[in-house]
């Protein structure tokens, strides 16, 4: 059958619906068709699965001419999506598709909660469409025989790969694919995601690398070719939809706090908006703060109860699963939400959102803004509600980044040794490996495009000897070597260990919260819950709980009437302004040090502008503002470069790296998107600061790294690798196996190789990620070749000022120190019981 | 750093030891032996050399106060039989000191091995009026050495300060060792005014209360 014969099957098919295909829809079925690979550039809410899933049932029939009377077996295509609740919808539009045009073809689902009788049942007989996540694909990777049961794909749908993308999920995602390619040769990959400043590159990534170095690493083997980013296409979907940003301004200017990210003061103002439409979603950066807003809400006004509901990613399946239903049937009045809400599932009846707190990315804060309202031709409402005043000015910011129609990267990681260490261990646990076959297809990921031998080498040392040479009497066991030259693993308990960690790449150190009665509330971070001590309360999911006992990774907790204020939070989840952003919020002060007052924000913010003003300035866009205080913490030097929250983390440790050399001295560093603070307990003079020229890009690369030794940055990265690697055994929230003297932490574990092995490959991954992905060296080297062509203006001030408020009372803090512990600690004091 | 409890003389030394000068008896706890090798059995890839240096910390300490007793309060090894034990082994030959042991939840080891070395093995011991046990026990009269907790204590400043040391926790009747052991984490207590802490900073025993 020809192409145009069987895309007129489709249209039919749509005809009878009453609908009509978008152009895009079109050339993504025929760019299929043809063989090729693509990416396609979608919102939610657009048609995409129909877009993809279309070609593949064509193709299907394409290849089976009788396929109304005869079935043939096997797998035709993997979908996969980042997020669990999104495969039941999928599932749904497939299925329909699917059984209208009388294909027999069948849509199973396999992810974290598919049961294991489900399991073992697709794994005899796969469906023909299986929709599952990265991690539950690389389970099928670590079972015996995949190869055979890939062979017949004919293609692999990454769905939401922008949110993959800049996360370890991608690099996974591009590792299965690499296999993939290999043991499936009909197979096409397409991507679909929402608009990223770099679709080009995100294409790339999830076709591979075709650059001339993993040519040559690739002639003189077997691996089948595969042509990649050369036979593929990018379609756009170019739908455009009118976005309209309200911000929400206190009525009173006067007691509106000048720090906070919770905006509870405002809380009085959104009961309107959340009355006058039929379902609002209420979106927080964090799910602290959910928490918090679902708790008040209700305090407050008591009479939303039963209308309103939290969703958040820790809390259990079921709950998140009745909210969504609940959402589609318009029983609820509003949901306040996190990210979990972010992507995909269309929730027709959502009129509203809300945003509370600075979104910090357009990107986010325009698909935020597109959950609301799929009529077309509607505009997307999404207002703002700053947590504090300076929030104002992103809020003006914001309404000129929508118009602008500005969009950041998503940055891509590059040598992530961990997830190849997992990986290997992954495809040692089913059918083994042969070194010499894989190693090609890992050169032409992107993400490994860079690997040399060594590296290469250092990894198989690492998962076979434990270290990169033999040693006397080691009992290091993961992976064995036969005498072919195949990796494999023959422990049980190994290969059970490696499976269950393998879900353990999005959650690390995650505590499960269950009723003492039995019943799983959720699940919270360790830190969190190793502060407490049994009979300690504590608010979750909307109820207050009470410690019982802390055993084997879960609380278990009894329900408590007891008022308390310790609300769980989470380490996560802190996000920093956008270059983007941080350009256009530095146009916006501009606009205000030339007393513009130009919009309905600024112009709230007058009063708080004015006592800026007072003892210091407004910078306009060719000063740099530096003011330095005193009070009783110790001494204040804050520096506002206005380039978010990541460029001054690791500006601040640069310049606090640097003032170390000259003397002793020892720093507490705090930043928010705004500015850094380096606080000491010795006066510090900025004159000098000044005159030894410390903003300079001179060594910039030695001097951060050095800075970066001396923080605690790094350490804080090393969790997720320890993770990953297998080097910290968490085991997995529904099942708790018998680890316990194989517990410890990855802080203890970072000391170890600091101290004894500095030079181990994942050790030294940390910092290079914290570098690439925290401190976006290239955007800081940018600023401070901003910072040399200002005039630099040092204000002494008596008293802390607006601008600073909310940096110096920030809790989060990071240290750097010059002077011998011994001499610190003279002038320290213990903590004692309270 | 040298402090007297009921008349009697123990030195706290920066290793996390304590050597009791009446008894000639060195005291540690905590050194959790075999850990690394238990942990690189279950393929998690701990440096070996962390092991071999714990072993040879052990062996600097005896040699600084060649004492005539050795007592270990406790998580002397980790875990089950590995070939740290060797090591042990052939380190228990090597002194000349009376080794006792006194058992704490992690040894598992069976005890003739131990006696077959030579080692005595307690659940605990009574010297005159103190109390040597591996888990803090309260008993009248007696003054209460122990291991078990891996005792740290967080210190402030001005500037918003912070830094956390491992300690030796005393108090009234009774004082807790720091973890002997390099691969052993520490266990953040807050002290009253009453209690007398004594940290180890910079291969230094330095009194903070």
């Amino acid at each position: 059958m020809k192409n145009s014969q069987l895309t007129s099957i489709a249209d039919s098919w749509f005809e009878t619906k009453g609908w009509k295909p978008f152009p895009f829809q079109k050339k993504t079925w025929n760019a299929f068709l043809d063989g090729k690979n693509g990416l396609l550039n979608a919102p939610t809410g657009s048609g995409k699965t129909y877009a993809l899933w279309t070609p593949i049932v064509l193709q299907y029939i394409k290849d089976n001419p009788d396929y109304k009377t005869k079935h043939t077996k096997g797998i035709k295509a993997i979908w996969i999506t980042p997020l669990r609740a999104l495969s039941v919808e999928i599932k749904q539009a497939a299925q329909r598709f699917a059984d209208d045009l009388e294909t027999g073809m069948t849509v199973g689902i396999r992810t974290g909660d598919t049961s294991q009788s489900e399991r073992a049942k697709q794994k005899k007989n796969m469906p023909d469409l299986l929709i599952t996540t990265p991690e539950s694909l690389m389970l099928l990777l670590a079972s015996k025989g995949y190869d055979k049961i890939f062979k017949t794909l004919t293609a692999v749908v990454v769905d939401e790969w922008h949110e993959l993308l800049g996360s370890k999920r991608g690099v996974q995602m591009e590792l299965a694919l690499s296999r993939l390619k290999t043991v499936s040769p009909q197979m096409r990959i397409w991507g679909i995601s929402a608009t990223i400043g770099n679709l080009e590159q995100a294409q790339d990534v999830l076709l591979g690398a075709s650059n001339d170095n993993s040519l040559s690493a690739v002639k003189d083997n077997e691996i089948k070719d595969f042509e990649g980013s050369a036979n593929s296409i990018l379609i756009k979907a170019n739908l455009k939809k009118k976005i309209v940003v309200k911000s929400i301004i206190p009525k009173k200017m006067e007691t509106f706090p000048w720090r906070g990210h919770l905006g509870l003061h405002l809380l009085d103002q959104i009961i309107p908006i959340l009355n006058k439409s039929k379902t609002t979603i209420i979106f927080t950066n964090t799910r602290s703060q959910c928490e918090i807003w679902f708790q008040k809400i209700l305090e407050k006004y008591p009479e939303f109860a039963g209308e309103i509901a939290m969703h958040h990613g820790s809390i259990n399946k079921e709950t998140r699963l009745w909210v969504e239903q609940a959402i589609r049937n318009e029983s609820l009045k509003a949901v306040v939400a996190t990210s979990s809400l972010d992507l995909g599932v269309d929730f027709a009846p959502v009129e509203t959102i809300i945003q509370i707190g600075g979104p910090k990315g357009i990107a986010k804060f325009l698909q935020r803004a597109g959950r609301s309202n799929h009529r077309p031709g509607e505009p997307s409402v999404i207002h703002f509600l700053p947590t504090h005043a300076m929030e104002l000015i992103e809020a003006s910011a914001l309404k000129k980044a929508v118009k602008g129609e500005v969009m950041e990267d998503r940055i891509p990681y590059l040598l992530s040794f961990d997830v190849l260490i997992q990986y290997l261990v992954t495809l040692a646990v089913s059918d083994g490996f042969f070194p010499k076959k894989i190693f090609p297809e890992i050169k032409a990921t992107f993400c490994f495009q860079g690997i040399t031998e060594e590296q290469w080498q250092w990894c198989l040392n690492f998962i076979t000897l434990g270290s990169q040479s033999l040693q006397a009497y080691d009992e290091y066991k993961r992976v064995l070597v036969d005498d072919d030259g195949r990796f494999y693993v023959d422990s049980r308990q190994t290969a059970m260990m490696h499976r269950l960690s393998i879900g353990t790449i999005v959650s690390d150190a995650m505590v499960q919260v269950k009723y003492v009665s039995g019943g799983f509330i959720g699940t919270i971070e360790e830190f969190f819950i190793g502060k407490m001590k049994p009979g300690d309360t504590f608010v979750f999911a909307g109820r207050t709980l009470e410690l019982v006992r802390l055993r084997n990774m879960a609380a278990q907790v009894r329900r408590s009437s007891k008022k308390t204020r310790n609300i769980v939070s989470f380490m996560g989840g802190r996000m920093a302004l956008s270059s983007q952003m941080s350009e256009i919020l530095r146009n916006e002060l501009q606009s205000e040090a030339d007393h513009k007052r130009n919009t309905p924000e600024l112009k709230a913010l007058s009063d708080i502008f004015d006592r800026q003003e007072l003892e210091s300035i407004v910078p306009g866009n060719n000063e740099f503002l530096i003011e330095t205080f005193k009070t009783r913490e110790g001494y204040h030097n804050v520096f506002y470069p206005f380039e978010g929250r990541f460029v001054h983390m690791a500006m601040g440790g640069l310049l606090a790296y640097r003032i170390s050399l000259l003397s002793p001295i020892t720093f507490s560093l705090a930043y928010n998107d705004y500015g850094f603070e380096l606080l000491s307990d010795q006066p510090l003079d900025i004159q000098n600061v000044i005159d030894n020229n410390l903003f300079s890009t001179e060594y910039l690369f030695d001097d951060l790294q050095k800075s970066l030794n001396s923080t605690e940055l790094a350490r804080r990265k090393f969790r997720d690798i320890a993770v990953i690697s297998g080097m910290v055994f968490t085991g997995y929230p529904s099942k708790q196996i018998k680890t316990k003297h194989l517990q410890s932490n990855s802080q203890l574990l970072f000391d170890v190789f600091r101290d004894y092995e500095p030079d181990n490959l994942l050790y030294q991954q940390a910092f290079r990620e914290t570098f690439e992905h925290e401190m976006e060296e290239g955007r800081l080297q940018l600023a401070l070749e901003r910072i040399a062509k200002q005039t630099i203006v040092w204000k002494q001030c008596e008293d802390a000022t607006p601008f600073s408020f909310p940096i110096i009372t920030d809790r989060l803090r990071e240290k750097l120190s010059s002077e011998k512990l011994k001499d610190r600690i003279k002038r320290m004091t213990l903590k004692l019981m309270k | 750093m040298v402090v007297k409890i009921h008349n009697n003389t123990f030195d706290l030394h920066k290793s996390g030891a304590i050597f009791w000068q009446e008894q000639s008896m060195l005291l540690i706890a905590d050194v959790h032996l075999g850990k690394v090798a238990h942990f690189r059995k279950h393929g998690a890839a701990i440096p070996a050399h962390v092991a071999h240096e714990n072993l040879e910390r052990l062996t600097n300490t005896v040699d600084e106060f060649r004492p005539k007793n050795i007592c270990f309060l406790g998580d002397l090894f980790h875990s089950k039989l590995n070939t740290e034990w060797e090591d042990f082994a052939s380190w228990t030959q090597y002194t000349n000191a009376q080794i006792i042991l006194v058992n704490g939840n992690h040894d598992v080891i069976p005890k003739y091995l131990f006696k077959d070395l030579g080692v005595q093995i307690e659940d605990e011991l009574i010297i005159d009026s103190f109390l040597l046990t591996h888990h803090p026990t309260k008993r009248d009269a007696f003054f209460n050495f122990c291991g078990h907790i891996h005792p740290g204590v967080r210190m402030q400043g001005l500037g918003r300060q912070t830094m956390k040391f491992a300690c030796f926790f005393k108090t009234k009747n009774q004082l807790i060792f720091p973890a002997f052991g390099n691969f052993t984490g520490k266990y953040i207590l807050e002290p009253t005014k009453d209690d007398e802490i004594f940290v180890l900073v910079d291969g230094e025993v330095v009194s903070v209360s």
